[in-house]
């Protein structure tokens, strides 16, 4: 039952890419990409990895989008003129192909090489809880985000500030 | 092993860190005129801690030391952990070096942006430390991304329109790569459940892989991901760009040691950690982009009008000399490589603070509006042309050792086809620089540039500082070797 | 064979050459970023199909929040080139990006 669940997720975030991939209007795009992360936080829920699917929808489907749609409106007086339909369409009409190109390749790549990869048991992990294995485990990482965040911040500072000069 | 050895660690990553929140907590109105000692003062100390580093490791006889940072990581042994071995020391040293020199040279070029440009700095070296120390492959990611960011933060520093597009040009390639390392990552993880190099290279070694495509797969991945990162022709585009487009005090920093950490020291610690065996054409893969690279960077600098963008070229093809030596999987290669990479951290700085220099005096980088500096200008001059004498590997100068360390290596290994493109290649180095020095410091004296004077203070500084290092580390070489052969190594 | 595993390859994959074609066929700078988070997607997946792999989701799930975070705050800062950008050439158009050349 999880399984169709998860195929059919899977299904629709290629579906919600092409889309986002397609679509002229910029505001549109920037939603297919929420559409992607939500649908993504589902299959992330569903494989048991709960706190990534948290992280995955509030702060890919819901920060980055609101960055994206201010980043959007802010530059949204463009005096150069949108291409049109027309042009747009030419240009990305070569995408679903690829794709397909792409699936079929996989396909015959997979079958040609007997490529398998089967789920596995594992014991090293047992017993521990995400917290240990975040806090305790990959200190170096969460010294890293703080440097990122850090890094953030100080980019911020610098890139948004309205300048005294120029 | 004493336990002021093992604190002595902590400061690669706690001095820059204690200097941002001290810097951040006074304030900007308070610090603006501390912050260039403050930034010599953390690359200084880093670059002394290395060598204590060094020599500690060589009278304990260790091969390495690993340290945790906050709190008990022994819940499991799949704990990341923190780790300085002979090449972090060296890099680490490398990593001070140049920072210590763009500190000088922002001093020198009095730049207005002093207080953000020394937070982002000081996050850039953590960041490359962070590189230098991690010892598992999802760490090098995570400080790879942040020395990315401040990187692309620092060229984009004075918010005007080349350095915003360098900028943007180099962060879409650089998460571009990013995504590929990460692909390249999981796929490994798919393999071993595991990211940790000694993990990683057992299960290389043992050649125990359940599926193999799924390592050629990461390789893949990685080649293409980590090639971009360090600008290995093909993959560039992106690299004159950004160092062309970048204040002068940043394209010193990029050139000497930003670049080179975000790629090629990833590519010298999987040559150098993991035992590729079976999947030895990821060898030859690598020796021939980095081959690649040494002719068409060489090439490609001789056509260029504009001092940075030289030295920019001139990068992409030493990086090539480097990934070559490290590609050849022997121990001489490996000892060339990163022997190259500490050469060539000083005298691209060198020439970097040089650039710096004349676009300081001269407000201009373009070699045709320049000429007849020397007279002018005798401390870059000079500097400048032992700099490039060094690229060119002339001896006694250091560079002359590790390339001729790399050639040695890349003839074992790949036969004297190779060996002998490199050799060629030299000459075109030899070259381009000569073209450089003519257009730029020697020759009549242009009518604009007659009262221009030589640039004081911190500049002058520092290229006297890193002269003096690439001479005295050319002639203490042999000395050198002769230790690496007592100790077995060469 | 798994029919689960295989197809999250194939989505990871396909969700990739979905970001390139993005990222190459477009001259918006914004839509150059938002076809790198599609990338990044596909990462994310990746990583989630390793830890499956391996029966256990505790150490992709810590990779995979470390990512978010880079993943924003890298968002952030192109978001912030890109505006400031539009603020000197007036629009996002990639192609009047060539100041540089050489």
């Amino acid at each position: 039952m999880n399984e169709t669940i998860l195929l059919i997720c899977l299904a629709f975030i290629v579906i919600a890419a092409i889309a986002c991939a397609m679509f002229r209007s910029m505001l549109k795009c920037a939603v297919s990409l929420a559409v992607v992360s939500a649908l993504l936080a589902c299959v992330l829920y569903l494989m048991g990895a709960t706190w990534a699917a948290l992280f995955e929808l509030s702060v890919c489907a819901g920060l980055v989008t609101v960055v994206f749609a201010s980043a959007i409106s802010l530059t949204s007086t463009s005096r150069h003129q949108p291409e049109n339909e027309e042009e747009h369409r030419k240009r990305v009409a070569g995408l679903p192909f690829i794709l397909i190109a792409t699936g079929m390749m996989l396909m015959v790549v997979i079958a040609a090489t007997g490529f398998h990869i089967e789920p596995q048991a594992n014991a090293a992990l047992v017993g521990l809880s995400f917290k240990d294995v975040l806090w305790n485990m990959r200190q170096a990482d969460v010294l890293g985000q703080i440097i990122v965040i850090l890094a953030g911040a100080f980019a911020v500072a610098i890139l948004f500030k309205e300048s005294d000069k120029a | 092993m004493s336990a002021s050895f093992t604190s002595l660690i902590y400061t690669y990553i706690g001095f820059p860190l204690l200097a941002i929140v001290v810097l951040n907590l006074i304030g900007k109105k308070h610090m603006e005129k501390f912050c260039a000692p403050i930034g010599c003062a953390v690359g200084v100390v880093q670059a002394v801690t290395s060598v204590i580093t060094m020599l500690l490791l060589l009278q304990y006889n260790k091969a390495a030391v690993n340290f945790s940072q906050f709190w008990d990581m022994s819940v499991s042994t799949e704990a990341a952990y923190f780790s300085v071995d002979a090449i972090s020391a060296i890099v680490l040293f490398c990593i001070g070096m140049v920072t210590a020199a763009s500190f000088l040279t922002a001093a020198g070029m009095r730049e207005e942006k002093m207080f953000n440009y020394t937070n982002v700095m000081l996050i850039l070296v953590l960041g490359m430390s962070g590189i230098a120390l991690v010892t598992d492959l999802f760490s090098l990611y995570v400080f790879l991304e942040i020395t990315g960011i401040a990187s692309f933060v620092l060229i984009a520093l004075h918010r005007d329109i080349i350095g915003l597009e360098g900028s943007f040009k180099y962060l879409v390639m650089s998460a571009v790569a990013s995504a590929f390392i990460l692909a390249g990552l999981s796929f490994i993880y798919m393999e071993t459940g595991s990211l940790r190099y000694d993990a990683v290279a057992e299960m290389l070694a043992g050649n125990t892989a359940a599926e193999p495509m799924l390592i050629w797969l990461a390789f893949l991945f990685l080649i293409a991901g980590f090639s971009i990162k360090s600008g290995i022709v093909p993959f560039h585009g992106w690299l004159p760009d950004a160092y062309q487009s970048a204040p002068a005090p940043v394209s010193v920093v990029l050139g000497g040691i930003v670049t080179k950490m975000a790629g090629v020291y990833a590519i010298i610690r999987i040559m150098s950690d993991f035992l590729l065996g079976t999947y030895s054409v990821i060898n030859l893969a690598f020796m021939l982009l980095g081959l690649l690279s040494i002719v068409m960077g060489a090439l490609a600098a001789i056509a260029q009008g504009d001092f940075k963008r030289i030295l920019a070229y001139s990068s992409i093809s030493q990086i090539g000399y480097i990934v070559l030596g490290a590609s050849t999987g022997s121990m001489i290669g490996l000892i060339g490589a990163v022997l190259h990479f500490f050469n060539h951290a000083t005298f691209k700085t060198t020439l970097f603070v040089n650039s710096a220099a004349v676009e300081r005096q001269t407000g201009t980088t373009e070699i045709e509006r320049l000429g007849g500096l020397q007279k002018q200008m005798p401390v870059t001059g000079v500097s400048s042309v032992l700099a490039f004498l060094s690229t060119a590997g002339i001896p006694p100068l250091a560079g002359f050792w590790s390339k001729l360390l790399i050639i040695i290596a890349a003839w074992q290994a790949g036969g004297p086809l190779i060996a002998g493109i490199a050799l060629v290649a030299s000459i075109l180095t030899a070259a381009y620089f000569l073209r450089l020095q003519r257009k730029v410091f020697f020759g009549p004296v242009e009518e604009h540039l007659s009262t221009v004077k030589e640039a004081r203070g911190g500049i002058a500084v520092s290229a006297v500082a890193l002269s003096a290092v690439t001479v005295v580390v050319g002639l203490l070489f042999p000395v050198l070797l002769q230790i690496l052969q007592a100790q077995g190594l060469l | 064979m798994n029919t689960l595993t295989m197809a999250m390859l194939v989505t990871a994959f396909l969700l990739i050459v979905t970001g390139l074609f993005m990222l190459v066929r477009t001259n918006n700078l914004i839509r150059i970023i938002i076809a790198v988070e599609i990338v990044m997607k596909a990462i994310t997946l990746l990583l989630i199909l390793a830890g499956y792999i391996n029966g256990s989701e505790l150490l992709p799930q810590a990779f995979i929040v470390t990512v978010i975070v880079i993943e924003v705050v890298v968002a952030v800062v192109a978001a912030g080139i890109a505006i400031r950008i539009y603020r000197h050439n007036g629009d996002l158009d990639i192609r009047k990006l060539n100041r540089l050349n050489g």
